[in-house]
């Protein structure tokens, strides 16, 4: 593939296999939930809930409450008068749009760093992320039946591993020249490497540890082929809205074109998309982005 | 009549594409592998060849491969279950037009097998497939014009008004109020919705603000991926606020209030469906229509003339005519909105580099030359007058 890192070093392969190890013990330090957001969709994942609740709950986080306040009087929701408090939000905004944007607020922290070049890196994983993601709730919701929401989650958490692993590779950075000041420590190419080679792992521990939906887990577990056994999935939309929003221009590195043109191709036909739409959908895609990222 | 070329081992499929390929007018034949193919190919000239990957004896890409360093160079549709990507960019690079997943519906058969060939529509055009559409379909009596018209140009159904709305009785009371020869379709779901914005073609796409479950301005945004010719407008409970101004910026096209008054109604109609009329443009000449109706509604007339007028004047920019002709002769004698509306007229030609000469009647003349605004702008008795002045 075009842009391929170099071989792995010996330390950049023994970084990968000690990542692949502690997930196989389950002893990989994860990012946690905030709290509230998984105390909050703990709640919804229960028939009785009740919005009053919900809304109690984001409450006791000042940060995330202005930005469900925002969310809920922004253009994306018709209103006749301003929602005043998170209650008139919650119910305006419907469980599964809460649902969504607990996610993405807690995602939105994992891509938070204090060192400037993991977060200039993570700046382009979530700027990308949001182009699938926007692609592939729009996608779900012309070609599958299924909930929007979690194609919309899927695309946005489908390489979360990435800073993930960034942030490891950051921490064991830092250990071993605190320990001896000129160690060698692995180049730029296998630091990306790593990454490449221990994202969708990371990813899906975490996918576990957050205890997220089904259909979004399988969005994680693997972007590189499209299941035929189930063609309308979430997994396989996020797979088609990857490849279309590389060509669309959102992409991280190189990208082999004609192997991505491919994936574009195939994914056409599986989840039944005629062109002019995709041509929409692509023509589309920078605004919507813009949109969302504002 | 176009030929097309079925590479399949399995003889149902060859027997599906033929079958279909049939209907739709084009002339088949088949092979039942790669070699028998190629053979096919050296006796005669086809326009299409429809080729499996997985084949005995030779297969797809080994059949496309020797067609290609042979100098064939038939467009070839792919039709497999092979979805593995770096088949599929191989054969890409073997300059196939299309892919199409196995199984497959024939609405994605016809439509691939017609853009390969470069074609609108099939030979036999009674062939294109019908569908099972999701919507309410208005029954009711309509006029010819655009009755349930067929676009064979789209290929789609169009409708005049398209109503999302979960409450049947909105589509309901609708059809009462309208004029019988606008023809109107109903969804009560977004997923009903989108498919029918997919099937068919709307003027007016009407989104209730209040729906369970779903998000009326996303919704929006995704049909008018589908529907970029349509016009959207939010259907809203009467409020405090400045309902319109929300609606265009949350990119409607504007807003209705329900329930529907006679009214709302009336400019609804005048805004999408009765307005062609008001201002008429016949190379650089416009001509403003006389205002009919009850006295309340002249604030409504205005407001549309100049919007009009104003779209018209950017469309004689773009067509480079610097001098436009402006017949206001027949506009009610209302001074003060007579003033303003020429004055922003003015203003706008102004704007687009566009010379106004207006023809005004005797007592709309004498109103314009009697303000200080207004006094100074060139007024001719006649249409023929102030076009003699262009010339």
């Amino acid at each position: 593939m075009a842009g391929d890192p170099a071989p792995p070093s010996k330390l950049a392969a023994q970084l990968e296999a000690i990542i692949a190890a502690k997930i196989a013990s389950d002893k990989l330090v994860l990012p946690s939930m905030p709290a509230v957001a998984a105390k909050c969709l703990a709640l919804l994942r229960n028939p009785a809930f009740s919005f009053k609740e919900a809304s109690h709950l984001v409450e006791m986080d000042p940060a995330m409450t202005v930005q469900l306040l925002r969310l809920g009087n922004s253009a994306a929701f018709v209103a006749r008068d301003p929602a005043k408090t998170v209650l008139q939000v919650v119910t305006r905004v419907g469980v599964d749009r809460l649902r969504g944007f607990l996610v993405e607020s807690s995602a939105r922290k994992v891509f938070q760093s204090t060192d400037p070049r993991i977060a200039q890196a993570n700046a382009a994983v979530w700027d990308h992320s949001i182009a699938v993601a926007v692609l592939a709730r729009d996608v779900m919701a012309f070609s599958t039946g299924g909930d929007p929401e979690y194609g919309y989650m899927g695309g946005l958490l489908h390489d979360i591993g990435k800073p993930v692993v960034a942030s490891m590779l950051l921490d064991a950075e830092r250990a071993v020249l605190a320990a001896r000041a000129h160690a060698q420590w692995i180049t730029s190419d296998e630091w990306i490497g790593v990454i490449r080679g221990s994202h969708r792992k990371v990813g899906l521990a975490l996918s576990e540890k957050w205890d997220l939906p089904d259909p979004v887990k399988r969005c994680l577990k693997d972007c590189e082929e499209y299941d035929n056994t189930d063609r309308l999935s979430a997994a396989n939309v996020v797979r088609f809205a990857n490849a279309l929003a590389k060509k669309c221009g959102f992409q991280l590195g190189p990208v082999d074109q004609e192997d991505n043109d491919a994936l574009v191709m195939i994914g056409r036909s599986l989840l039944n998309l005629d062109d002019e739409l995709v041509n929409r959908l692509a023509a589309n895609l920078a605004r919507a982005v813009k949109e969302q990222l504002t | 009549m176009p030929k097309i070329l079925t590479v399949d081992d399995s003889r149902a499929v060859r027997m599906i594409v033929s079958r279909h390929a049939s209907q739709m007018g084009f002339e088949v034949d088949e092979a039942e592998d790669g070699a028998q193919g190629l053979l096919k190919l050296e006796d005669e000239a086809f326009d299409l060849v429809v080729l499996d990957v997985t084949m005995p004896v030779l297969d797809g890409p080994g059949m496309l491969a020797k067609m290609r360093e042979g100098g064939n160079q038939t467009p070839v549709l792919m039709l497999t279950s092979e979805s593995k990507r770096s088949i599929v960019a191989g054969l890409m690079k073997l300059g196939i037009s299309d892919y199409i997943l196995k199984p497959f519906k024939p609405e994605e058969l016809t439509a691939k097998m017609l853009k390969v060939l470069k074609l609108d529509q099939p030979p036999v055009a009674s062939a294109a497939p019908a569908s099972d559409s999701p919507i309410a379909r208005d029954t009711a009596p309509v006029a010819s014009h655009s009755a349930e018209s067929s676009r064979p140009e789209a290929g789609k159904q169009f409708a005049d008004i398209f109503v999302v709305d979960d409450m049947e009785n909105v589509h309901k009371r609708l059809r009462t109020l309208l004029p019988p020869h606008l023809t109107i379709a109903a969804a009560q779901n977004g997923a009903n919705a989108l498919a029918a914005c997919r099937e068919r073609v709307f003027r007016v796409v009407l989104v209730d603000s209040d729906m369970p479950e779903v998000n009326s301005v996303a919704l929006m945004r995704q049909m008018r991926l589908v529907q970029p010719h349509a016009s959207f407008v939010l259907l809203a409970l009467r409020s405090a606020g400045d309902v319109q101004a929300e609606a265009r910026s949350q990119g409607f096209d504007g807003a209705m209030f329900k329930p529907f008054n006679e009214e709302g109604i009336e400019d609804f109609l005048m805004r999408f469906f009765d307005n062609q009329e008001l201002v008429t443009l016949t190379e650089n000449t416009m001509k403003m229509a006389a205002f009919k109706g009850k006295e309340n509604r002249l604030q409504n007339y205005f407001t549309q003339v100049g919007t009009l007028a104003g779209k018209n004047l950017d469309d004689l920019a773009a067509a480079c005519f610097a001098e436009a002709v402006m017949d206001i002769s027949l506009l009610p004698p209302v001074n003060e909105r007579v003033v303003r509306l020429v004055m922003d007229l003015a203003e706008h030609a102004k704007r687009v580099g566009v010379e106004l000469r207006l023809v005004a009647g005797t007592e709309l003349g004498r109103i314009l030359s009697t303000y200080e605004e207004t006094a100074s702008l060139g007024l001719f008795p006649t249409v023929p007058e102030a076009q003699a002045s262009v010339a």
